[in-house]
């Protein structure tokens, strides 16, 4: 084994770490990195170690606490290396490792060890040490098997964590693929509540996927921690299983090359869906936004939430109305609908052209104002997000409690109309000051700057929360004798938008070497 | 008339200058080459000439008229292969160029034919793969399509035949040809010494930060005859780009 070079890689991808701090965003990034892994330091030593571990004894419930701790943290390493996409670059692909003077052994002994020595994968372990120190110090368990244990943990979480990164891999480059995916993860992010009926009031089935569970390897590193001897040793010998188990799993994936599909000839349209629905803007304006429309549509990302967003908007405004008294429904719909108008093209509006790449430059050479291609790419995505409107109100017209209050119907509209205009006039804004460059093809992980992230998880949140809120405390708006009120909302916010595009686009041509800077990664 | 003229060109980025006073006037009708080593300011002056930047100080000039990043009715005119090559990644090939036809006004039978006429003639022909699949030289040649579809008066090409097979290059140099005959423009940066020699009518040499340091008419190496700078006599281009932006010479004994 190569071990020199091996060892010279995992240096050159600290070294590339530190390389990003020299760039404004890298010294921010650095700071909340910093500041994260301060934050999660305490919470090792008070939730994850010593606090979760006295806690744990002085209970008499030691290894269930334990259990629990284990399981939060392996599942939450998983999801979060998977979504995040840390310890996975691609400067560290076998494709790129086969440049180098390495064996495939030691290719993939190099990728893997660079995975498994990101700060974050470091990060979890010290969440596991700790807890198995704590569990120590309070006098429940033996520190060498735990410890042991720990370190099959980490491996074993490791190793699942790249498992499931492959198959996400391997599902996307198949047709409906990210479809599929962003089912899985809606599926993943709605389970609890899924299964909380399934459990409530039924020990005996809790019982049941307790005794499964006791296979996992957080349990068994639950077990090797506290109990002493023969009990101890079985816990590191099943986690241990797991891992061996895993990792030949993850070489038997890595060694099936990944199915491509064959690019057919096609059929050339000349006259396509996106230039027929452009044609509304008229023939100076239609091209541009044929070009978006393509654009967006084209991304497997926004077609994805697309299809997504109604049936988690039918499912919140469900599980939101049932909670919320009379009229719960009304009021929850109130604030799902205009998520409905956003969700699925959030991400490329709030960062118009950070997906644009070397493209970006193309807009310049147009024989047309600049600030054409903003406007256009903002009146894109407001139609596509528009287009969902008219399939909420029906679907409220067929679900609805009856009888169907006209006002209730009128109100929707608006506050979908209001939804859907301020998101847009305010993803100008971060478009235009605060773009990232992103990946047009990634079908998993956020990518949005600061800025877009705050809008869209606070758009979202906003509007979930802010109707029940705002009805608490001032009923009035909501009753359906003041339907004007939020008919006056949907003008306002058009007019938001209104003023917010011309805006943008005055100081677009301003901005431009900024973006382009941004879009093309110089920044 | 001057289908291209630059007054005190000048492009700084904060303290850095890109470009200093550059002035330079290109013949309607000339296949210009625009040469310098890496970092002189080439696609920089391009970017300026094109609208992708704001110079910081000067003038540009084009087909008698000021040009600045919003003189729409000027891109008309002028055709662009930048040295990103633009491209939209997502789209197909005749997606990409029936866009860039529509959008310089380009009537829906025109854009078709030419479309279709580009696609084949430049072997583009594979429809079923997205610009992002395409290999290098077919993106070039993509961006080449894109430069000339709408036959510009002016042609800006930066660094055109890098990556492009020889069949692709010859072509490209017979419509380059073709179209300066026409009495169009041609601008292009390359740092193929011997394809500019034997295509360009006349050559401007840019030191770093955009300094002008020679321009000249250059047809005299083809009739094997000689330019006289410095007191020395230079036969071909190259030794007079290396003597005009210094000879580099490093002795490596293990090498």
């Amino acid at each position: 084994m190569n071990t020199t070079l091996i060892a010279e890689l995992i240096r050159l991808r600290y070294k590339l770490l530190w390389a990003k701090t020299r760039s404004r965003n890298g010294r921010i990034a650095l700071f909340l990195a910093g500041y994260l892994i301060l934050i999660a330091a305490i919470a090792l030593l008070t939730t994850g170690g010593f606090g979760a571990a006295v806690v744990a004894v002085r209970s008499g419930k030691g290894e269930m606490i334990a259990q629990a701790v284990l399981s939060g943290i392996f599942f939450e390493a998983v999801l979060a290396s998977n979504i995040l996409g840390f310890g996975l670059n691609a400067i560290f692909s076998d494709q790129e490792l086969r440049r180098y003077p390495l064996h495939a052994a030691d290719r993939r002994i190099a990728r893997h060890l660079i995975g498994i020595a990101d700060p974050f994968w470091l990060l979890f372990l010290a969440m596991d040490l700790g807890l198995a120190v704590g569990l120590y110090v309070a006098g429940a368990g033996a520190f060498w098997f735990g410890f042991v244990a720990v370190l099959l943990l980490f491996v074993c979480n490791y190793l699942l964590a790249r498992i499931v990164a492959l198959l996400i891999d391997r599902m996307m480059q198949r047709r409906g693929g990210s479809a599929l995916l962003l089912g899985l993860v809606m599926l993943l992010a709605l389970g609890p509540s899924i299964l909380q009926p399934v459990f409530r009031g039924h020990p005996e089935r809790t019982q049941v996927a307790l005794r499964w569970l006791q296979f996992s390897p957080p349990f068994g590193a639950a077990s090797a921690m506290i109990h002493p001897g023969i009990q101890a040793a079985n816990g590191i010998l099943l986690i241990l299983l797991w891992t061996v188990g895993l990792l030949a799993l993850l070489i038997a994936i890595e060694n099936r090359p990944p199915a491509r599909t064959a690019a057919a000839t096609l059929e050339i349209d000349w006259d396509s869906r996106y230039e027929r629905a452009a044609a509304f803007f008229g023939p100076g304006t239609a091209p541009l936004v044929a070009h978006w429309l393509r654009f967006y549509l084209r991304n497997s990302r926004t077609r994805a939430m697309s299809l997504l967003q109604l049936p988690l908007v039918a499912f919140l405004t469900f599980q939101i109305g049932r909670q919320a008294g009379a009229n719960g429904f009304f009021i929850a719909a109130l604030g799902t609908f205009p998520v409905a108008t956003f969700m699925g093209v959030a991400r490329i509006t709030v960062n118009q052209f950070g997906y644009s790449a070397g493209g970006f430059r193309r807009y310049f050479l147009l024989p047309t104002d600049p600030a054409a291609t903003l406007r256009a790419g903002s009146l894109a995505s407001l139609l596509l997000g528009a287009a969902s409107i008219p399939i909420l109100l029906a679907a409220w017209l067929v679900l609805a409690p009856k009888p169907l209050d006209l006002a209730m119907f009128l109100m929707l509209a608006c506050s979908s109309i209001t939804g859907l205009f301020l998101f847009h006039a305010l993803a100008l804004w971060i478009s235009l000051f605060n773009p990232r460059k992103g990946n047009y093809q990634s079908s998993i992980g956020n990518d949005l700057s600061l800025g877009g992230n705050i809008l869209v998880i606070g758009g979202v949140l906003t509007a979930l929360l802010g109707p029940r809120l705002l009805h608490r405390a001032w009923p009035a708006p909501f009753d359906p004798r003041n339907w004007w009120m939020i008919l006056a909302l949907a003008a306002l916010a058009a007019v938001v938008y209104r003023v917010s595009l011309n805006a943008a686009c005055a100081l677009f041509n301003p901005r431009r070497e900024r973006l382009l800077a941004v879009v093309e990664g110089r920044d | 008339m001057d289908a291209i003229r630059l007054t005190n060109l000048a492009k700084k980025y904060g303290p850095t200058v890109a470009v200093e006073n550059l002035s330079l006037a290109v013949r309607a009708g000339t296949m210009f080459g625009f040469l310098g080593p890496n970092g002189s300011g080439k696609s920089t002056t391009i970017g300026c000439m094109t609208g992708l930047l704001d110079p910081t100080a000067g003038e540009v000039e084009l087909l008698g008229q000021p040009f600045t990043a919003s003189s729409a009715g000027l891109k008309r005119r002028i055709g662009v292969m930048p040295e990103t090559l633009g491209l939209f990644e997502p789209l197909y090939a005749h997606e990409f160029l029936a866009f860039v036809a529509r959008m310089f006004g380009l009537d829906e039978s025109t854009t078709r034919r030419r479309v279709t006429e580009l696609l084949a003639a430049l072997e583009l022909s594979d429809t079923g793969k997205t610009l992002s699949e395409y290999s290098t030289g077919m993106r070039k040649r993509v961006a080449f399509a894109a430069a000339v579809i709408h036959t510009p008066e002016i042609l800006f090409l930066d660094e055109p035949f890098e990556s492009i097979d020889p069949a692709g290059v010859a072509l490209m140099k017979q419509w380059l040809r073709r179209f300066t005959d026409q009495g169009r423009t041609v601008f292009i940066t390359s740092h193929v010494l011997e394809t500019v020699e034997r295509l360009c009518h006349e050559v401007a040499i840019i030191t770093s930060p955009g300094k002008l340091v020679w321009q000249g008419d250059i047809t005299i190496f083809n009739d094997d005859g000689a330019i006289e700078f410095d007191g020395r006599q230079f036969r071909a281009l190259e030794p007079l780009f290396l003597h005009l932006t210094g000879e580099r010479s490093a002795d490596l004994h293990w090498l």
